[in-house]
């Protein structure tokens, strides 16, 4: 009796581990820590849309032996929530790969990605302190710094707006921005003739708007995200400020798109020809304009990307034989040099950022034209 | 120049923090109940108008009527079926502040679900300021600002002095037994209170989506002010959570003349914090005696 009691639970425990091996062969797993709540929430939900496009076509084309989902996780773009939805994701469901947003909350998982090997890739924060974050942390956005220095030779040299005010929220991404401002302004012949600084949390701008007309600027650039920035357009507008406004891709959102008061802004991102008949582009642009019936945005294209690059890279590690870990995961980005993504071949510097061309955008207040390419290394 | 500007800025905001902080200070001061959804009841106003004005385009009367049954009925529903159980069991003051602040993000969600997570504003040409004279710009919302908080305070002060409901209401903030013994029952006058501190924030509502335009998540901000104000006022003192919401508006502005705009918000809890240190009982409050 007891020789087919323990048989009987062997064969359960066979079954048990023979359902569980096949249910791990069916399944690759990638986290994700966005926005998801809170008043940065609609980047969350452009940011996903991208990321799910990619993984929907991974498993059309079977890429994999197992089927690509990610695991998304709330982060608020507060840095201590994305930690806790970082610590769960590598801890709990054990994933190799994670996708990031926003400057703080990417510098804050970045100590875990280094601790534990899990590759932590930003589509976008754009800070430019975010290239040194260590090997396991991945860029597929250009960083502000490139944005700032290719819209001031535009600014300054083809408008001829010399004076510029910044308004910026003080968090590192800002204070970057402001610094870059601080010196690529003098080196084109313009000049930073006011700094203001704004809390993350400030929805009142009336005021600053009037500190804002007292430095009679040619240009306003604003250095804010989320919810602020279209506050900030809106009561600088209702409140006499009439001069052009400039900021980085933050801006590159449905939202300022479409925003009447924002009309005329100038903005950066880097340069993606949607129009491009490379076969990775035309099939992302094609797409997503068939499920949500609007272009994409540099945002969208880079999520895609991050979630295209883990599937080539776990690709070839799954040909391999090898098993797709993180440290796996950064060996096989090291070997494999250049990559088929939305906007053709890329390529990574060793820090893991990666190589675009800016480009200066226009919004129209109809959804946004690119009026002039600047490129920048 | 700058500093006229700062000041008339400073009036118009802080003439939208005195509404919100009088209606959150009625209902403190009458029922004890610390009503952290009220920043949900100035949000829904606002989105409901938003949407029916600048949606629907459905006229603004409408709206604004429609915007002040859905505040109202958010206010009174939330009392019936939140915090009166929470009483009649014994609860806490702690576990009703739970409850409220529980309904406070559902309700944030809620809209985020329905109108979108982002920023929403109401278009119209009353938010665009106009010159009045060299580098001084007004937007006739200001002075709609202004005007509401005078109607609005103004019919307030009669109804609490006049009307049986409104002394019954002064009544119940000095000693809810005594209401009882005169045969008035302190459950109604809640939700009285209830309706009436949800109904004066609808103009600040309507005003703030206009003005600086609104997201789900603008029910904290709202919130925070009205808690500094009732504090730096007095709590249950309704002049002076309308005082304070001034002061703490031109404070917000006035800041900007000396200080960077990212010390503006700080000063509201430096103001907040030299009330509590010099004069706990706030501009008009009771002083408290042991």
């Amino acid at each position: 009796m007891v020789f087919f009691k323990h048989s009987f639970l062997a064969a359960l425990l066979g079954v048990a581990l023979s359902f569980g091996t096949a249910a791990q062969a069916q399944e690759v797993r990638i986290g994700a820590v966005f926005p998801m709540s809170g008043p940065n929430a609609s980047y969350g939900d452009i940011f996903g849309s991208g990321a799910n496009l990619a993984a929907e076509h991974v498993n059309a084309d079977k890429m994999l032996s197992g089927k690509l989902s990610i695991q998304y996780e709330d982060s608020q773009a507060l840095p201590q929530q994305g930690v806790i939805g970082m610590n769960k994701l590598v801890n709990v469901e054990k994933v190799p790969y994670v996708l990031s947003a926003f400057t703080g909350v990417s510098k804050a998982i970045s100590t875990v990605a280094q601790r534990t090997k899990t590759v932590a890739v930003n589509g976008g924060g754009v800070g430019p302190d975010m290239a040194e974050l260590g090997p396991y942390f991945w860029n597929v956005i250009p960083l502000a710094n490139f944005e700032v220095r290719a819209m001031i030779p535009y600014l300054v040299k083809e408008r001829g707006l010399k004076r510029v005010v910044l308004v910026y929220v003080d968090d590192p991404l800002g204070q970057a921005i402001r610094k870059e401002l601080e010196s690529a302004l003098p080196a084109t012949g313009g000049q930073l003739v006011e700094a203001l600084s704004v809390p993350n949390t400030a929805q009142q701008f009336s005021g600053i708007a009037a500190r804002v007309r007292d430095a009679k600027p040619d240009a306003v650039y604003i250095a804010s995200y989320g919810s602020q920035q279209l506050q900030i357009i809106k009561q600088f507008r209702d409140n006499g400020v009439t001069q052009q406004l400039a900021s980085y891709s933050a801006f590159s959102v449905p939202e300022i798109n479409a925003f009447p008061e924002a009309k005329g802004a100038l903005y950066t991102t880097q340069n993606v020809d949607w129009t491009s008949k490379d076969p990775v582009t035309k099939r992302f642009v094609d797409d997503y304009k068939a499920k949500h019936n609007k272009l994409p945005s540099a945002y969208i294209a880079n999520y895609y990307n991050a979630v295209r690059l883990f599937a080539l890279l776990a690709k070839d590690l799954q040909k391999k034989g090898k098993p797709i870990t993180g440290e796996n995961l950064l060996a096989q980005r090291i070997e494999t040099k250049t990559f088929d993504l939305v906007g053709g071949k890329t390529s990574f510097e060793a820090n893991g950022t990666v190589i675009a061309p800016i480009q200066v955008n226009e919004v129209d207040g109809k959804g946004g034209k690119a009026v002039t390419v600047a490129h920048a290394k | 120049m700058l500093l006229l500007q700062l000041l008339i800025n400073g009036i118009q905001v802080g003439a939208l923090y005195g509404l919100t902080a009088v209606g959150f200070s009625l209902i403190f001061g009458s029922t004890k109940i610390f009503h952290f959804a009220h920043g949900s009841a100035f949000a829904i106003a606002a989105y409901v108008f938003y949407y029916l004005y600048s949606v629907t385009a459905a006229h603004w009367l409408v709206a604004a009527l429609a915007a002040a049954v859905a505040a109202v009925l958010f206010g009174i529903l939330l009392d019936r079926l939140v915090y009166a159980p929470i009483q009649r069991h014994e609860g806490s003051f702690f576990t009703v502040f739970v409850a409220s602040f529980g309904v406070g993000i559902v309700v944030q969600n809620v809209l985020g679900m329905v109108f979108g997570r982002s920023f929403v504003a109401v278009s119209t040409p009353l938010s665009r300021s106009v010159e009045i004279f060299s580098g001084v710009f007004v937007s006739p919302l200001a002075g709609i600002a202004i005007l509401c908080v005078a109607l609005f305070f103004g019919g307030l002060q009669l109804f609490l002095m006049r009307t049986h409901i409104g002394m019954a209401l002064r009544a119940l903030s000095e000693n809810t037994e005594l209401v009882r013994v005169f045969g008035l029952r302190p459950r109604q006058l809640s939700t009285y209170a209830f309706a009436l501190g949800s109904l004066l924030v609808v103009p600040a509502a309507i005003l703030t989506a206009a003005g600086s335009g609104i997201n789900p998540a603008i029910g904290h901000h709202v919130m925070l002010i009205s808690l500094a104000a009732t504090i730096v006022g007095g709590v249950g003192s309704l002049r002076g959570a309308a005082c304070a919401g001034l002061l703490l508006g031109l404070a917000e502005n006035l800041a900007l003349w000396v200080f960077e705009p990212q010390w503006s918000e700080a000063v509201t809890f430096i103001v907040l914090f030299l009330f509590i240190l010099f004069r706990p009982s706030g501009f008009f409050g009771r002083a408290v005696t042991s």
